[in-house]
């Protein structure tokens, strides 16, 4: 019984635990170890070893993001340490974002955009001014309250223009670098959704295990 | 006689309703309430806001269909204005929002960090499009 009970104990796996990262950043032509691509939780025996894992070499032929699932990371450790028993906490895969050359936006291009914007924001506010016929409708509220009749009801308008730059600030939640409060724009969380989306399909479409076609062999 | 009148008070009830349910769904679709409440942390008086709407719809509707005529200061009408272009500036500003022009545009040239900048494109084309409309624009 007792030797029984000593032989167990000696023969109990380590387990070590690993949590996937969402998302990470490697050059082309990099090697990704264990350490890039999840958070390891192991006894100082395994640690080094475990952290210098080699898991997969970024080739010229690999496109720009890569999937590397839990079972292949799961797969190499087992492999490679008969004795350990890996416990996978949190996402299930890791994507890679291979990024090729530091993308610099131009200054130029910038400009363009910008203009682009500013302009035809411009543009749309005085189309939608004439569609709603609002200086029929300004004319019409500057009688009502004043009782005289005017041409350009400046004293209404002026107003009204600044307003509109300061509702549209209000809404996004920025007054230049500064903010109203600590939450985040609704405008971050927009990007924030669809960067979640994106993530969601390559995680989808470019795993290759976890799709499973008619002809796969 | 009066199945006329009563079929005329029925028309224009059946007009109000859709009306008044369109707008209140138009409002809702852009959050507008919503998103007032979160920045002044209000959550508890959105019933009172609602109100606000309900009341500011219908003395609009009786302002324009009665043309009633006052003769108060003018510099009240500057207070007007600026609340009017503040409610129309957070509704395109919605209206971006819901049309997700932003991350697309931030996701495409690759500028998440200059998000601001460019909104700020956004905002100054409204405030100076719409001073050159009211200033020069109309003759």
């Amino acid at each position: 019984m007792k030797t029984r009970l000593l032989g167990s104990v000696k023969f109990m796996a380590e387990t070590i635990y690993i949590r996937m990262r969402h998302r990470i950043q490697k050059k082309s032509n990099d090697v990704i170890y264990l350490r890039d691509l999840a958070q390891v939780i192991a006894s100082d025996t395994y640690m080094s070893k475990l952290n210098n894992l080699c898991l997969y070499h970024i080739t010229e032929q690999d496109k720009n993001i890569i999937i590397i699932d839990s079972t292949r990371v799961i797969r190499i450790i087992t492999s490679e340490f008969k004795e350990v028993e890996v416990q996978l906490i949190g996402p299930a895969q890791t994507i890679i974002e291979v990024v090729f050359k530091k993308k610099k936006l131009s200054l130029p291009l910038f400009i363009l955009v910008w203009f682009l914007l500013f302009i035809g924001s411009g543009l749309t506010i005085m189309n939608f001014h004439e569609d709603v016929s609002m200086q029929a409708v300004h004319q019409r509220l500057y009688t009502m309250i004043t009782g005289k009749e005017v041409e350009k009801p400046l004293m209404f308008q002026i107003p009204y223009s600044i307003g509109l730059g300061l509702g549209m600030v209000i809404f996004f939640n920025h007054v230049f670098k500064k903010r109203l409060n600590e939450e985040p724009s609704p405008l971050e969380v927009e990007v924030f959704n669809y960067q979640q989306s994106l993530d969601q399909y390559v995680i989808m479409h470019e795993n290759k295990e976890s799709m499973k076609n008619l002809d796969d062999h | 006689m009066i199945i006329n009148i009563l079929f005329i008070i029925f028309v224009g009830m059946a007009w109000g309703i859709t009306v008044g349910a369109g707008y209140v769904a138009f409002l809702t679709v852009f959050g507008i309430i919503p998103r007032l409440t979160q920045l002044t942390k209000t959550v508890s008086k959105i019933h009172a806001y609602e109100w606000a709407a309900v009341f500011g719809a219908i003395t609009g509707t009786l302002a324009f269909l009665q043309q009633p005529t006052f003769a108060l200061p003018s510099f009240l009408l500057t207070v007007l204005g600026l609340a009017d272009g503040i409610y129309v500036g957070m509704l395109a500003a919605a209206l971006t929002e819901v049309l997700d022009v932003f991350p697309l545009l931030a996701k495409r040239i690759g500028i998440d960090d200059r998000l601001l900048i460019l909104m700020m494109a956004l905002v100054f084309g409204k405030i100076i499009g719409s001073l050159f409309h009211w200033i020069y624009f109309i003759p």
